[in-house]
């Protein structure tokens, strides 16, 4: 029989081949393969349209932004420029720069951003661990204080926080509104900027994690810190590394909090905010130079630019880490 | 002699140093018992120890404080701050002589209450996409999530057309989005002449939301994307033996499966919008901050606070009777 049917299948092409298992099938078994053939056939098309159409929407400003920086102010005003330039100019980055300070705030930020998401990484797995592994009394009741930590908007308690920073520990003499630590204390202690979500995501991770590595260790006679640092941070290192970069977009991204502990410490957000002040402050400070206000745009545009940058290209670079991490840690489990 | 006298010395303390050792390492497996637990107890504390130190000053505190401060009158004073009990009137003026906290207060909860289907809806649909597999979509993946590390900050603010906030005059101007009136320039291409304002006023309503629900569906769209790659093959395979159409594979396969997630990512969005400082309950309490009436500020916040915990309770308790936990 085998030998038969062989030889004759190889002489059929493969669409006769088609046709007489399409003869074999019921009609509708013919009619649900007819059917996911046509859908098979329009739906790449129909998801390009869609995730095109999308794209363009959430690129639209970025591009924009692009297109502007590039070109001189003349150019906003004249109506066939719509998204290329007619004249190319990088003097509006280099005077936004300028106006921004921007090396020095750079250098204020990226201190202070970096400083604190490593800092806030420790604190919040160390934290997240001791809920996911422990038991103690009071547990259930620590962790709703973190659930609040999520849940309490950062307004409600800015003002009593400032009162707490203005007279540190209760003494008056003890003043850290404007200094470094107003970010860094809080970022330490594990109470930074959505500290309380991190310490989720570590709780999740950790617990999802098998038990029997911990265990070997301690028969092993490791202590629990010597366990935490050498057995389950290693287990744990695609975890630290998106909450760390989300640390550094948040703190990178934060105006509310910076703006409320200083004033004159000044972080690329807060700049970025302020921007139209300085600009004129800076920039259109000579009264001879007109300007109408559309044309100022070019400068804003600039700026936003800038600002985006840095955790742009960072984003760009480890893309990766943002996406895959997330969905490895322990938001899934 | 000397031989019995040993032995008889011997004998005793040997059963006697039998039992005490026997006493000892029953008290010691049984204090060792008590004390593994407590001692792991302990190392717990140990281990959160320091969150809980920061908390106290950070958050409870704070958090206490401007409890009090919403039943007192506030004024700043040289070093430090004096405090009248007002009981509830702050609350009071709030909700009934502050016509604008109401009108914001009742229009942000009936945005949100639209809004947040929306957006789960259009993330769980545009993780569906994602998830397939197709040429570029690495590329398509990397845009999509790019509103996660935008969406935050100021440039957001700015882009989204919140110039006044931020102090930017000739905000209309501005990048925003439709600002130009794409809307109405495509229509008169396209030769749609004289339609009827309230028709237009729809449309470019529509456009400007498509902005917003896409630009706050980031963290979503990525929740959704990990929920997906959660599904067993084998489902989908056996799904495709039946003969299931896609449509049927969502409703019976995907649906199911994502659905836990369908809740964490409808509280993350209600906080989301709730808590955004661009929203309008959040920059009227700005405001009465900056009049330095802080008393009301704190008053308002806490009612706006305890209607999200509200909500979200709410929220939780519904969806919770509709969701799918796969039993382990």
């Amino acid at each position: 029989m085998a030998e038969t049917t062989s030889p004759k299948k190889e002489k059929l092409s493969s669409k006769q081949r088609r046709k007489l298992h399409m003869q074999g099938l019921s009609r509708e078994e013919r009619g649900y393969l007819r059917r996911r053939a046509a859908a098979e056939k329009v739906w790449p098309i129909f998801r390009f349209v869609i995730l095109f159409g999308l794209s363009f929407i959430i690129l639209y400003p970025l591009i924009y932004m692009v297109s502007c920086a590039f070109r001189e102010r003349n150019d906003m005003s004249d109506p066939t420029v719509m998204w290329i330039p007619r004249h190319y100019t990088i003097d509006v980055i280099k005077e936004t720069m300028r106006a921004m300070n921007f090396w020095e705030t750079m250098k204020t930020t990226l201190l202070l951003n970096i400083g604190c998401a490593l800092v806030q990484v420790v604190s919040c797995s160390v934290t997240g661990y001791g809920f996911a592994r422990f038991d103690f009394k009071g547990k259930k009741l620590l962790f709703g204080i973190v659930i609040m930590m999520i849940l309490v908007p950062m307004q409600v308690i800015a003002l009593p926080l400032y009162t707490q920073f203005r007279f540190f520990l209760g003494s008056e003499k003890i003043n850290l509104i404007d200094t470094m630590w107003v970010m860094y204390l809080p970022a330490l202690t594990g109470n930074g900027i959505r500290s309380g979500l991190m310490i989720l995501i570590f709780r999740q991770f950790f617990r999802g994690l098998p038990k029997e590595i911990e265990d070997a260790a301690y028969i092993d006679g490791c202590g629990p810190l010597r366990t935490f640092v050498q057995v389950m941070v290693p287990n744990a290192a695609s975890a630290f590394l998106t909450v760390f970069l989300f640390s550094v977009v948040w703190y990178w991204n934060d105006y509310y909090v910076s703006m409320t502990f200083f004033t004159h410490t000044e972080t690329v957000a807060t700049v970025l905010t302020n921007l139209d002040s300085k600009l004129g402050a800076v920039l259109f400070n000579d009264a001879k130079i007109q300007m109408l206000e559309r044309e100022k745009i070019v400068w804003k545009e600039a700026g936003c630019l800038l600002s985006i940058a840095p955790i742009l290209i960072m984003y760009v670079f480890l893309q990766k880490y943002f996406t895959e991490g997330i969905e490895r840690s322990g938001l899934v489990a | 002699m000397s031989d019995e006298k040993i032995t008889e010395h011997i004998e005793p303390t040997a059963s006697e140093e039998a039992e005490k050792l026997r006493g000892r390492k029953k008290k010691s497996r049984r204090s060792s018992l008590i004390s593994y637990q407590r001692r792991k107890g302990l190392y717990g504390l140990c281990f959160i120890s320091l969150w809980l130190v920061g908390t106290v000053i950070f958050f409870l505190i704070p958090l206490v404080k401007s409890l009090i401060y919403s039943f007192c009158n506030v004024k700043i004073k040289q070093g430090g701050i004096d405090l009248v009990w007002k009981g509830f009137s702050n609350y009071n003026s709030a909700v009934n002589s502050d016509k604008k906290f109401v009108d914001n207060l009742e229009a942000t909860l009936i945005e949100t209450l639209w809004k947040t289907p929306l957006i789960i809806i259009f993330s769980l649909f545009i993780a569906v996409i994602l998830n397939q597999k197709f040429k570029g979509r690495a590329l398509a993946r990397a845009i999509f999530f790019l509103p996660v590390i935008i969406a935050t900050g100021p440039v957001f603010k700015i882009i989204s057309g919140d110039i006044t906030s931020t102090g930017n005059t000739g905000g209309e101007q501005f990048s925003t989005m439709f600002s130009t009136d794409l809307v109405g320039e495509l229509m008169q291409f396209l030769g749609i002449y004289g339609i009827s304002d309230k028709m237009s006023l729809i449309i470019s309503t529509v456009a400007d939301n498509i902005f917003g629900i896409v630009w706050n569906s980031g963290i979503q769209i990525l929740l959704f994307l990990a929920a997906l790659q959660n599904i067993p093959p084998s489902a989908r395979e056996a799904a495709q033996i039946e003969g299931a159409t896609s449509w049927e594979f969502f409703w019976k396969i995907t649906f199911p499966y994502v659905s836990p997630f369908i809740l964490a990512n409808l509280i993350f969005t209600v906080i989301d919008t709730f808590t955004n400082p661009m929203n309008t309950v959040m920059k009227r309490i700005l405001d009465k901050k900056n009049e330095w009436a802080f008393g009301e500020a704190s008053a308002m916040a806490w009612i706006y606070f305890l209607i999200i915990i509200g909500a979200i309770g709410l929220i939780t308790f519904i969806v919770n009777k509709f969701i799918y936990y796969e039993v382990e």
